[in-house]
């Protein structure tokens, strides 16, 4: 269950004519819905309570309303030479060219690893010993090679993400139903068409979770790289607005960050279900 | 007239002492409603592979037609245990899947799969999906979507293994109207012996240790539930007793033989 749509799609609650017991009428008040409401304005009330104890000065802890007010300044004004969108822009347009060349790259080498035996073999214990190591350890050689610019953190962020899609969708197109394929081919399906017709469809939900788990990943891992090198993007933003200690821009720009990953999360949930609703009934 | 034939086929898996075929010998003729029973491990499935052409014999050939068979192919439908459908397509697109690969045209083949479904008394469940159905309803796609196809054979193997009681006898009468109207030869597995004696024309009765033919019968009985006997009276016809006791007494027979050995 994700959180938003279940804060706005609460269940309607029973007229009191549908229920004439009262106890029964304070029960659904509390569904798990409405505590997930609660649970985020208690946190922001708490922040707010702190922010004006007076015991927190705003330079280390601005209170909600400041961060808010600040929103409509970045979105007009801008920090560093340029406005949040053009920051958030930034991040977005890399990671989702990111994306589209670790999918365009990942799908056809998964299938690959997954049906073929010998690509499996030689494949398996390079991406095994490159998936556990942290990006950010080897940004910097990729930095001495690309330099700072857009491409070295493209770079970054397609590796990120291809790991997670390749394994997926090896996984997934390694475990498709052997009687499946028999049935499929007992209908006369060609190689061609066992590709097509079974296996692609079988792996999609794998896919689109390697998906998922590889833009999770990259996001963060885009980020950080941008805290390190960059002139533009959401963690340059809150990497400069440190270093003015611009306190109320920098809980900004980690709201912001945050807000992001949730909807990527969240689309790619709705994408999911759209595209393989069966894969959530056990068949 | 198109026959399935094995002959003499033997196969071994590697890593295994006996052989899980032995020089086994078998026809389907083109009326034949085949049934193999035995105990688990007597090689039934891998009969069912070699006719379907998933698996190659050691030794031996298996012909169609009197053409080796060498892959699987249009002409030999299977229908397994747990359907293996295709859940992101619907009940009409599951049937119709065959005709799909085959190349014919959209309106041609929906009209085919629906003709089908009113076969297998499915006609109302055409647009829902594969998740929303029941086992014995899953089955009657598995067998929609052997019969759209322009198969010869259909391959069954312990088709109605997984339902229950009730719904299978209800499944045995549909495949032996099915069997009737769409003039295909069956080769079918199972375990239960008042299935295999009400269904088929020849019944076979395998053996492990190496997997065996034992024994042939020609029961007959399908035949009388063609000609209008109801299948209860048919079930408890003193000859359909008689016969089954036998082959139980043939099975515990071997059982003991093989203990001792
Ligand atoms: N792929 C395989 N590799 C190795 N041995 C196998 C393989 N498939 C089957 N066997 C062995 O061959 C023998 C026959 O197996 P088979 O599946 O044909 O039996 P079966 O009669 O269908 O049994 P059941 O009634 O349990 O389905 C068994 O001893 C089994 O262990
Ligand atoms: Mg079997």
């Amino acid at each position: 269950m994700n959180p938003l749509d279940t804060t706005f799609e609460a269940a309607p609650a029973p007229s009191p004519e549908e229920l004439p017991d009262s106890t029964d009428q304070a029960a659904p008040r509390l569904t798990p819905a409405r505590l997930r409401v609660l649970s985020l304005l208690a946190f922001v009330g708490l922040w707010w309570l702190l922010a004006h104890s007076g015991k927190i000065p705003p330079l280390f802890l601005p209170g909600p309303e400041a961060v808010l007010a600040k929103l409509g300044v970045l979105a007009t004004v801008g920090f560093m030479d340029a406005t949040l969108w053009q920051h958030l822009g930034a991040s977005l347009a890399r990671i989702l060219l990111g994306l589209a060349l670790a999918v365009l790259i990942g799908i056809p080498l998964g299938v690959l690893m997954g049906r073929v035996d010998v690509a499996r073999a030689l494949l398996d214990p390079l991406v095994e010993a490159w998936r556990p190591v942290p990006p950010l350890a080897y940004l910097p050689l990729i930095v001495i090679w690309f330099g700072i610019g857009e491409l070295s953190k493209v770079i970054l962020i397609t590796l990120q993400i291809l790991a997670a899609v390749l394994i997926a969708t090896a996984h997934g197109v390694r475990h498709v139903s052997p009687e499946r394929l028999r049935a499929a081919e007992s209908l006369g399906a060609s190689r061609r068409q066992l590709l097509w017709h079974v296996v692609l469809p079988e792996a999609l939900p794998d896919i689109v979770t390697g998906i998922r788990i590889g833009l999770g990943t990259g996001w963060s891992t885009l980020v950080a790289a941008e805290l390190v090198a960059a002139t533009r993007g959401l963690g340059f933003m809150v990497q400069s607005a440190a270093q003015f200690l611009a306190t109320d821009v920098v809980v900004l720009g980690i709201l912001v960050i945050a807000l992001v990953a949730f909807a990527l999360e969240l689309g790619l949930r709705a994408l999911q279900q759209h595209l393989a609703p069966w894969a959530l009934h056990k068949n | 007239m198109a026959t399935l034939a094995t002959e003499h086929v033997s196969v071994s898996y590697p890593g295994q002492r006996l052989a899980a075929l032995a020089d086994v010998s078998l026809t389907i003729g083109a009326d034949d409603l085949a049934v193999a029973i035995g105990p688990s491990g007597c090689g039934k499935t891998t009969l069912l592979n070699l006719l379907a052409g998933f698996i190659r014999p050691n030794r031996g050939r298996v012909l169609f037609d009197g053409q080796p068979v060498t892959a699987p192919g249009a002409d030999r439908a299977v229908v397994f245990q747990h359907g293996a459908l295709l859940p992101w397509l619907n009940v009409r697109d599951n049937v119709a899947f065959g005709l799909r690969l085959q190349g014919v045209e959209r309106a041609a083949r929906r009209a085919r799969a629906d003709e089908v479904l009113e076969l297998v008394d499915l006609p109302q469940a055409a647009g829902r999906a594969i998740w929303q159905l029941s086992g014995g309803q899953k089955q009657r796609v598995g067998i929609a979507r052997a019969l759209a196809s322009p198969s010869r054979v259909l391959l069954m193997d312990e088709p109605f293994g997984a339902l229950d009681a009730f719904t299978r006898e209800q499944m045995q009468e549909l495949l032996l109207k099915v069997w009737a109207q769409s003039r295909r030869s069956v080769f079918l597995i199972t375990h239960d012996i008042d299935e295999a004696l009400f269904l088929a024309t020849r019944l076979y009765l395998m053996s492990p240790g190496p997997g065996r033919i034992v024994e042939e019968v020609q029961p007959g009985f399908s035949q009388r539930y063609r000609a209008g006997e109801s299948a209860r009276a048919i079930k408890s016809d003193p000859r359909f007793i008689a016969l089954r006791e036998h082959l139980l007494d043939t099975l515990f027979r071997l059982r003991r033989q093989e203990e001792a050995a």
